[in-house]
């Protein structure tokens, strides 16, 4: 019976180009009820499997990771088919200076947003009669730094806008990359190639987010002294 | 024959008005008060026919509101209890002679007619009036003109057609009083006994640390920008920039994203781009474009443009206006509205400037038929049209400072009766490499407006060559380059006004003299943009040690020709302002004990200055919120007594050198 649900659980996840490491996958199945119905199980294991480290728990064969060359500077422009899965360790909005996003996080911090001119106080609280802080998403373009099941990393620019990839997403946030152009060893993210397959790793996320000022406050600092020398 | 007392807000309006009304009015002096004349003639209004008028005029606020004598003393009371402490209102000290003239003439005559400015401050000092007159005289009738300029068909009309006090509009007003006072006075006390000491010391003075509901927000404005400009720290950013010359003309085309702050990206961009070799069109477009005319004049709007362009600091443009208003050459200055009534004959102010050397030219082609009526802004307050000329005045009856303020007023006017200007715009679009890079291209084709309203900057740009879309072409040069982030500049007058009419601090009319307020009492510097070492221009500046109550002031000085002559004459250019290390310590002190509700933020007094508007409309009572707002800074006050030491400790961290710990 497990090894039956085993096998239909790996099928499933397989074609969604998930190829789960045996360990996670029989950890997985210990920790399920007896009458779950099945279709629940396979929703339940991928939702699991987009929370967690992919360099741990997939084994994934290799047509579904960066082949050693695309992570060379020295190649000019490469496609790679894929699919891909891919978990987002790191995004920085490059269209705005860093400073400016300091300020930005700054105003959020003190509870205060601009509209034009004009100050708004942001209030978590609705019922505060404040006016709640609107979804507002960083604009981009972005540099993300991602990684493979492998633990391979590399950098990946978003151009031209792909819904779901913003400084707001979650660190760990899976993605499924086709046809992807890498140059200089950098991935090259088109809104048709990249399906954002969401997750999240929760400490991962945490540390980023925390850091997140200080960081940049840092990169600041460094990129600083490289102007005024 | 009905006997009418006319009383005006100050002496130079009676004097016009008198003088509209009764040709040379008979003036007679007034015991104890040489500035005020009561005129004396015969008018005809329609309502009361042929009366006997005297026409006399108070200067500004006549009653003077103070807590009673128990609180007045710094050391009398805890300041917390000011929050509540009986306030007394009395005819002020320096209007008695004002007042009393008014009774005398009251005793005299059956009618009241009050022609205070016509607004809310000029409505509560007809509410003093009238009960003063009433005082004496219980029957008497009480009428109101209603007027916006002082040119004489107008204030003829304005005679025919009185009207009643709005009284919502003097609680307002006295609501305000109230709340000036009590707040004003509390945080001023409570903050100047507990950090005083802890100032240097300056002679025998010690100095008054005063607190305003407005001064605050309004130095919270100029210390933000200044950390802002002070932490700044530039960092670089890459782009790239596209070449192509045709037909002769070396065509720049700018990157669509501007510039990115990361090199790699820029660089494997600028390699894709190199690639792809060609180019392609993408978009050709030519099409009419216009630069809409300005909107008629509000004060903010006269304050902005003064700072940009008259060199000279908004509180002095407003004293400027004023007298041209008084003089009867402009239209009141002090408004919010930015439309024209449809039935106003604006023909008739443009005709009376076609005499004019300068501008006459271009009104005389408004009159043969260029005229247009003006674009309509949002804002209306129903008490007075947009800032205009209602009279022509020759140059040589006018100062410096009034020539250039009238010229704006009128070459505004003239430019919103006017075209839009003209052109057509051309922009190309290729893409190459994947990458949007564009070229605008502008020729003007009629001036319009421009031509009256050298103020406004639209100029043909370079022609650009033909392109077709679709067409394909191999850039001369593509070229990457590095630049970096400059610091903003520290806050201008014109940037400072716009963000207290965004943040609805102070009133169109008293934004000015918070500014003044905030240097007088050495919050801030001011010093011309760009100014470098002349930050100790106004060290000498005014101390505010010497009065004895020690009340802040959100209210309105400078009325009844009483203005405050501030900022220094020889200002040149726009002012950029710089806060004091008090003024420093004071805003972070005050946010260190909680950003929620810092006095620094604009956020308590906007909602009392909405609250004002709730009273004037008959939304809200005086009571309601004046209790409202006394209790939101009571909360404020109790904190910040609490939490002194943070106070303390901002003091301490920019004001070194204190005289003890």
């Amino acid at each position: 019976m497990a090894n039956n649900l085993s096998a239909e659980l790996t099928q499933h996840l397989n074609s969604r180009h998930f190829y789960p490491a045996a360990a996670w996958l029989q950890s997985f199945v210990s920790g399920t009820r007896p009458n779950t119905a099945l279709p629940a199980l396979k929703q339940t294991a991928l939702f699991r499997l987009l929370a967690t480290d992919i360099t741990a728990s997939l084994q994934a064969p290799t047509h579904t990771m960066f082949p050693q060359d695309a992570l060379s500077p020295g190649t000019q422009t490469r496609t790679i088919a894929g699919p891909i899965i891919c978990q987002v360790l790191d995004i920085e909005e490059i269209g705005l200076s860093r400073w400016a996003q300091v300020e930005q996080i700054e105003a959020k911090e003190r509870g205060e947003t601009t509209k034009g001119r004009e100050i708004v106080r942001v209030v978590e609280d609705e019922n505060e009669g404040g006016t709640v802080a609107p979804a507002v998403h960083s604009k981009g373009p972005f540099k993300l730094l991602l990684q493979d099941a492998k633990g391979a990393q590399i950098y990946a620019v978003d151009l031209r806008g792909i819904e779901g990839i913003n400084t707001s997403m979650a660190m760990g946030t899976k993605l499924l990359l086709r046809n992807t152009d890498i140059r200089r060893a950098v991935a090259m993210l088109e809104p048709g190639n990249v399906q954002v397959l969401g997750g999240k790793i929760d400490a991962l996320d945490k540390v980023w987010r925390d850091g997140r000022k200080e960081r940049l406050m840092n990169a600041v600092k460094i990129a600083g002294e490289g102007v005024n020398t | 024959m009905a006997r009418i007392l006319c009383v005006a807000e100050k002496p130079s309006i009676a004097k016009a008005v008198a003088n509209h009304l009764g040709g040379q009015a008979r003036a007679e002096n007034v015991r104890g008060i040489p500035w005020v004349k009561n005129y004396k003639f015969d008018y005809d209004f329609q309502r009361w026919g042929q009366s006997s008028v005297t026409f006399t005029c108070v200067a500004g606020h006549i009653q003077a509101q103070d807590f009673h004598e128990r609180y007045r003393k710094w050391h009398s009371c805890p300041p917390a209890d000011l929050f509540e402490a009986p306030i007394v209102t009395q005819i002020a000290e320096d209007k008695k002679a004002v007042a009393s003239n008014i009774e005398a003439q009251a005793r005299y005559n059956d009618i009241l007619f009050i022609w205070t400015d016509c607004d809310r401050e000029g409505e509560h000092i007809g509410g003093e009036i009238r009960d003063i007159a009433l005082k004496v005289k219980p029957n008497m009738q009480v009428w109101r003109a209603r007027f916006s300029n002082i040119e004489r068909a107008h204030i003829i009309q304005a005679a025919r057609t009185p009207i009643q006090l709005d009284e919502a509009q003097a609680n307002a007003v006295a609501a305000r009083i109230e709340l000036d006072l009590r707040l004003g006075a509390a945080f001023t006390r409570m903050q100047t006994l507990s950090l005083q000491q802890m100032l240097p010391q300056q002679g025998e003075q010690k100095k008054v640390i005063s607190y305003g509901s407005c001064q605050f927000p309004t130095l919270g404005f100029v210390v933000d920008r200044y950390l802002r400009v002070r932490n700044f720290v530039p960092e670089p950013f890459w782009y790239i920039r596209v070449g192509h010359e045709r037909d002769g003309i070396n065509v720049k085309f700018s990157w669509r994203r501007g510039h990115l702050f990361d090199r790699m990206t820029v660089i494997i961009i600028y390699e894709r781009c190199l690639l792809a070799k060609y180019a392609k069109v993408t978009k050709m477009q030519k099409k009419p474009t216009k630069k809409w005319k300005p909107l008629p004049l509000t004060t903010v709007e006269l304050q902005k443009m003064g700072s940009r362009f008259l060199r000279m600091t908004s509180q002095e443009v407003m004293k400027v206006a004023e007298d041209l208003y008084t003089k009867g050459w402009i239209s009141y200055p002090r408004t919010e509205t930015d439309q024209f009534d449809r039935d106003m004959d604006l023909r008739r102010n443009i005709q009376k400037q076609e005499q004019d050397n300068r501008w006459g030219g271009f009104a005389t082609g408004l009159m043969n038929g260029g005229f247009n009526q003006p674009r309509n802004g949002r804002n209306n307050d129903k008490a007075h049209p947009p800032i205009h000329p209602v009279n022509y005045v020759n140059p040589n009856q006018l100062n410096d400072n009034e020539k250039r303020v009238y010229e704006f007023v009128v070459r505004r006017f003239l430019a919103c009766c006017s075209e839009d200007a003209v052109g057509e715009a051309t922009d190309v679009e290729i893409d190459y490499g994947g990458e949007i890079f564009h070229v605008h291209g502008l020729t003007v084709i009629e001036r319009n407006y421009l031509d009256v309203y050298p103020y406004d900057k639209w100029e043909s740009s370079q022609n650009l060559p033909r392109y077709v879309v679709g067409e394909t072409f191999e850039p001369d040069e593509a070229t990457m380059h590095d630049g970096k982030t400059t610091a903003p500049g520290y806050l201008t007058e014109p940037e400072l006004i716009a963000l207290m009419d965004a943040n609805g601090i102070g009133t169109d009319a008293t934004m000015a003299e918070h500014i003044a307020k905030i240097k007088e009492r050495e919050y801030v510097i001011a010093r011309p943009k760009g100014g470098g070492a002349g930050a100790s221009n106004h060290g000498a500046a005014e101390r505010g040690g010497g009065r004895g109550r020690g009340r802040g002031r959100g209210g309105r000085g400078g009325r009844g020709g009483a203005a405050a002559q501030n900022g220094a004459g020889g200002t040149s250019g726009v002012q950029e302002f710089i806060p004091t290390t008090l003024g420093v310590a004071l805003i972070e002190g005050y946010d260190n004990v909680g950003f929620e509700t810092s006095l620094s933020k604009p956020f308590l007094r906007k909602e009392m200055e909405a609250q004002m508007k709730a009273i004037c409309e008959g939304r809200s009572t005086r009571n309601d919120v004046v209790q409202q707002n006394l209790e939101q800074y009571r909360a404020v006050f109790l904190r910040t007594q609490q939490q002194i030491n943070v106070l303390k400790d901002a003091i301490r961290k920019y004001v070194g050198g204190a005289n003890q710990g």
